[in-house]
């Protein structure tokens, strides 16, 4: 991804333009922005029907949405990224196949648990109990563990 | 707001942008978003923090059609996908294909399921061979779904994905969505599904990255030719 990470300041440009109206800004945009929004749905979805239809949801609401987006608070990278992650997770329940739960639980074993737990839910949109049957913990002890990992997140990112 | 409330707010907003505050409870924090500017604030300085763990993500090229539809969704027009793609890739698929990665064509003639309503008939089982059927296929007709169900044991493909494709005679394979590794499936066909399928006279089943095949054709070998009864 970072070597063709789209520019943060010519997305808040191209969103700028979608504001005003400008159809040629979103077609750029999804030239820019489609491939990665489309990964980030399929590792939640698994499912590449699901993920193309989440797909246009999501730049439909770009479009519908692009006024609301203020450069200030946040980064537009940032803004996609998470609209494409809500759609994916509100999504998600009707349409992921509960089958790949094995699979996951083999990904990355050198990553420490806790990191493992955030990892599962921030790129595979498990939930709070599908991580505790993919790490084979109780569903409390995964609970704190996020808990406390976000925590310590949160300084680590703001110290 | 107290130094509690903060807290907490900040230990929503975390959970609701990782994606594991869920349910009700999430729609709850997203109403509690819309009034409180403190509330929205967390959650933007969530979504930067995380944005950074999207880098490791390996993008991938969504369909021609996925752009053509928001154009649909969005200003109505019907910006057709490109037409005449990938023609050299369908030739290497054949090559491909008759080079003996076809592991078996199980067909079966249309089994009508009477009396008509509401006419659901099997359209093909797919097998690795004659006695391991692994998914049937049924459609409805007028042909505007299709269902899919697993009727045997999904071979393994570890982080691979099971594709299924109309071959309609002189044209490129068009995907008919990634098969179910377990339960049954129905899928509403797309106009440009339900047109390839109705002038198909075989279907195909190709393994492909965990999902589906990236570029909107087949890309991986081919397990599975079987011939299709014609539209009645």
């Amino acid at each position: 991804m970072s070597r063709n990470e789209p520019d943060g300041a010519e997305l808040e440009a191209l969103l700028a333009r979608c504001a005003a109206g400008d159809r040629s800004a979103l077609e750029t945009l999804y030239a820019r922005v489609a491939p990665l929004l489309l990964a980030v749905l399929l590792r939640i979805l698994r499912r590449r029907d699901a993920a193309e239809d989440a797909l246009q949801d999501v730049f439909v609401s770009v479009w519908q949405r692009a006024r609301q987006f203020d450069p200030i608070r946040g980064r537009a990278l940032a803004w996609l990224v998470s609209m494409a992650r809500y759609r994916a997770i509100d999504l998600q329940r009707a349409t992921r196949p509960a089958v790949a739960l094995s699979e996951v639980s083999t990904l990355e074993p050198q990553l420490q648990s806790q990191r493992r737990c955030l990892m599962l839910a921030y790129e595979e949109g498990l939930t709070h109990s599908e991580i505790a049957r993919a790490v084979n913990e109780p569903l409390g002890t995964v609970k704190s563990w996020v808990r406390r990992s976000l925590i310590a997140l949160r300084r680590c990112l703001e110290s | 707001m107290n130094y509690q409330q903060a807290e907490l707010l900040d230990r929503l907003a975390a959970e609701y942008t990782l994606g594991t505050l869920r349910g009700r409870a999430r729609r709850r924090f997203e109403r509690l978003c819309a009034d409180s500017a403190a509330a929205r604030s967390a959650v933007y300085r969530w979504e930067d923090h995380w944005s950074v763990l999207s880098r490791t993500v390996q993008p991938v090229e969504p369909s021609p059609q996925a752009w053509a539809a928001v154009r649909r969704r969005l200003f109505g027009d019907d910006a057709a996908a490109p037409a005449a793609p990938r023609v050299r890739r369908w030739r290497r698929w054949q090559l491909a294909a008759a080079a003996g990665l076809v592991a078996v064509a199980l067909v079966v003639g249309l089994i009508v399921r009477q009396p008509a309503p509401p006419p659901l008939q099997t359209l093909a089982v797919l097998g690795t061979d004659t006695a391991h059927p692994v998914w049937r296929l049924e459609r409805r007709l007028p042909l505007t779904s299709l269902t899919i169900e697993v009727v045997g044991t999904v071979p393994e493909a570890a982080g691979k994905s099971y594709e299924l494709w109309a071959l309609p005679r002189g044209a490129a394979p068009v995907s008919l969505g990634v098969l179910p590794a377990a339960g049954s499936a129905e899928r509403t066909l797309s106009e440009r599904q339900r047109t390839a399928l109705l002038a198909a006279d075989k279907v195909a089943v190709s393994v492909e990255p965990f999902g589906g095949s990236p570029t909107g054709s087949p890309t991986g070998p081919i397990v599975i030719v079987t011939n299709v009864p014609a539209a009645g």
